[in-house]
């Protein structure tokens, strides 16, 4: 019989003032872990922690690329817009709506009425 | 069992070994890591944290098109084609590329700077566009970079160039508006210090990053019409071809407002090539730069100083003599033969000095031009219609001209007697066209300006409140008969070019031109200034031609302009006449 175990007929001193809600009997493992063990979880556990914070810490870094994607798409399409507007500044001026065909083809009015309001 | 390493063994000599390398290592990392902790920590800074400048963009100019804003200054982003001749491979593709895509743009010796392989910098091309750009980056050239960089667009080409004036290479205004509100137009460039990537791409790493965003210029809506200023330059340019002059400018103002809505110089210059301009007084607006004797426009200021004063009427008399004895001088008439009692309505439609020289002298004791008939003219041209002083319009580089107080010794009667028909004192045209709506509007003084608003950020157009008129000049009263002295003016001799059933008034002036201290009997400046509309005077125009050597005058050379401007003036604003 192990140390650990527990004689059916073995009274604990717990037991002996047991009240309501209290645990009387305790769990204990078979497995024994020995100092090496122990060493060799901790450093497992800080590494595992490492990586997290490294994953987390290069997630952020891969948000400022996106972001910086993001901008450049933004600058590339309000210089895009900046063109077209100029463009259509240019198709609009005086001087390009004078040289139109349609303006060659406007005539002065021969006579003007004017109506009261 | 007791583990013990036994003296002087390998494993007990490596231990010892290994024990003075890490201390050494902790030593040395303490050295590296505390101790020279600043140091390392600097450079690495300046590795990896970039001090970036945001620039702002500067603020687009509008016109109106009657009463909706058309862009006519804008940013472009252009691009410099640079190469390092010391990375490019292909130098033939290069050139062909360069060449067929970026046309005019691209430098003539490209093939020379490309030889040159111990440069790292050669500039290949400059202001191709983003299309270009493009075309040239899918080409995939090594070596071949590109910068970016703004310049201004001008779709209208010259019109109103020296209102607007241009940017120069430094990103600065100059003249015109883009050097007199170069401080609302330019903004404010933002600042981002953050730790970088290779690629200087800014990452969110690191406490003590600074991202202050740049604020973009204002974009300022003119008050200047489009319209309206290209028929002005039209007008003008036709008026300097009909009469030899080789200078001109025309002024087109709302007199209920003091909004001006064209500005017209001639010769003019392109601001998109403001680099080619060889002769710099091109870049001025004379219009508010150049004072001049305006000469027999003025007696519209002093004919209505002497009604206001309460010293002469329309229709009060004096005897014309042709001439006038002030002191020592004699002042005559340029018109000869209006002789014998005339009204001063009379004076007025046909310009004589006399007339005027008699309402400053009956301003003092009715015999001279005394002391307080000069103060009262001093009050009056200055002080009311602001003669000689900043007006404070937006353009850079107005001049304020020149009037003499009557405290000064030349401040004296001969000089007042000139100036009550415009010589003997030098004044923009800005300041008498706006004098001149203060006149014809009912004696309200508005500052001059050509800025009617504003546009957001979100492309709404936001108008400037009405403006407030800053004095009154002249009673109401007064301002009725100058507008009846200057109808009957005009009635007399212009009338018949001007659209029937509308209210057009003007006055003329022939302006001496002073050379070496004289007045020279070669050359002189042709002036028309006058309003036009129906109950209410819609608009005031003045125009002025000169030229070197040429003898211009107000009737015969300046007033076609004024018409022809005026004119169409009415049309445009679909005044009705009354029949």
């Amino acid at each position: 019989m192990s140390y650990y175990q527990r004689n059916p007929e073995f009274t604990s001193r717990r037991q002996q003032n047991w009240s309501r809600n209290q645990n009387t009997v305790a769990f204990v493992s078979s497995v024994k872990l020995g100092p090496v063990a122990h060493t060799v979880l901790v450093a497992l556990m800080i590494t595992v922690l490492g990586l997290i914070y490294l994953t987390q810490a290069t997630r952020a870094t891969s948000y400022d690329y996106e972001s910086q994607k993001i901008d450049s798409q933004i600058a590339d399409l309000s210089t895009q817009k900046t063109d077209l507007e100029i463009e259509n500044a240019r198709l609009t001026a005086l001087e390009t709506v004078k040289k139109s065909t349609v303006a060659a083809t406007l005539q002065a009015p021969s006579n003007t009425q004017f109506v009261g309001e | 069992m007791k583990l013990e390493l036994q003296k002087g063994s390998r494993s007990r000599i490596l231990a010892g070994l290994l024990f003075a390398i890490v201390g050494i290592f902790i030593i040395r990392l303490f050295y590296l890591q505390v101790i020279q902790h600043d140091y390392y920590v600097a450079l690495a800074n300046s590795e990896q944290v970039k001090l970036l400048t945001l620039p702002a963009k500067r603020g687009v100019i509008y016109a109106l098109d009657g009463s909706t804003p058309v862009q006519l200054v804008l940013n472009q982003t252009v691009y410099k084609v640079i190469a390092d001749p010391y990375t490019t491979t292909d130098d033939k593709k290069i050139v062909d590329v360069v060449r067929r895509i970026a046309g005019g743009n691209a430098r003539a010796n490209i093939e020379s700077l490309l030889d040159n392989k111990e440069s790292r910098y050669a500039i290949l091309a400059t202001k191709v566009s983003r299309a270009q750009a493009e075309k040239i980056k899918e080409e995939g050239l090594a070596g071949i970079i590109f910068r970016e960089q703004t310049q201004r667009v001008y779709p209208e080409g010259s019109l109103a160039a020296q209102t607007l004036g241009f940017v120069d290479f430094e990103g600065a205004g100059k003249y015109g508006i883009e050097g007199g509100l170069n401080d609302r137009l330019i903004g404010k460039e933002g600042l981002l210090k953050t730790v970088t990537d290779v690629s200087s791409i800014p990452l969110t790493i690191g406490d003590r990053n600074i991202n202050r965003p740049a604020v973009d210029g204002e974009n300022i809506v003119l008050s200047i019409d489009r319209n309206v200023q290209s028929h002005a330059e039209q007008a003008l340019d036709a008026g300097l071809k009909r009469t030899g002059a080789t200078q001109g400018s025309a002024i087109v103002m709302d007199p209920q407002t003091g909004k001006i809505i064209a500005m017209a110089n001639l010769p003019t210059y392109s601001p998109a090539e403001f680099n080619k301009v060889q002769d710099g007084a091109l870049f001025n607006n004379p219009i508010v730069s150049v004072p001049y004797e305006a000469a027999s426009v003025i007696k519209t200021l002093t004919l209505s100083t002497g009604i206001e004063k309460g010293v002469i009427g329309l229709n009060s008399t004096y005897v014309n003599t042709d001439s006038i004895t002030v002191d020592d001088r004699v002042i005559s008439n340029a018109t000869k033969g209006q002789t014998g009692t005339i009204t001063f309505q009379h004076g007025f439609t046909w310009s004589l000095n006399t007339s005027t020289v008699t309402i400053a002298e009956r301003l003092g004791d009715g015999q001279k031009v005394t002391r307080q008939a000069r103060d009262t003219m001093y009050d009056f041209f200055v002080n009311k219609f602001g003669m000689g002083r900043f007006t404070g319009v937006e353009v850079s580089g107005e001049a304020a001209g020149t009037v003499v107080p009557p405290e000064n010794v030349e401040g004296n009667a001969v000089r007042y007697s000139n100036m009550s028909f415009g010589q003997g004192m030098n004044v923009t045209m800005v300041q008498v066209a706006s004098a001149f709506c203060s006149i014809v509007n009912g004696g309200q003084y508005y500052k001059p300006t050509v800025i009617a608003g504003k546009v957001d950020s979100s492309g709404t157009y936001i108008p400037n409140d009405n403006p407030e008129p800053i004095r009154r000049t002249i009673s109401a009263n007064t301002s009725e008969q100058m507008r009846i002295a200057n109808q009957t003016s005009r009635a007399l001799f212009d009338a018949k070019y001007d659209l029937k059933g509308f209210t057009i008034g003007g006055k003329t002036g022939t302006s001496q031109v002073i050379e070496n201290g004289v007045y020279s009997q070669d050359e002189s400046i042709g002036s028309y200034i006058g309003f036009g509309g129906d109950d209410t005077p819609r608009y005031v125009i003045m125009i002025q031609l000169s030229g070197k050597d040429k003898k211009l005058q107000g009737e015969r050379d300046a007033m076609p302009v004024f018409t022809d401007i005026s004119n169409w003036l009415l049309d445009y604003y679909k005044i009705q006449p009354k029949m």
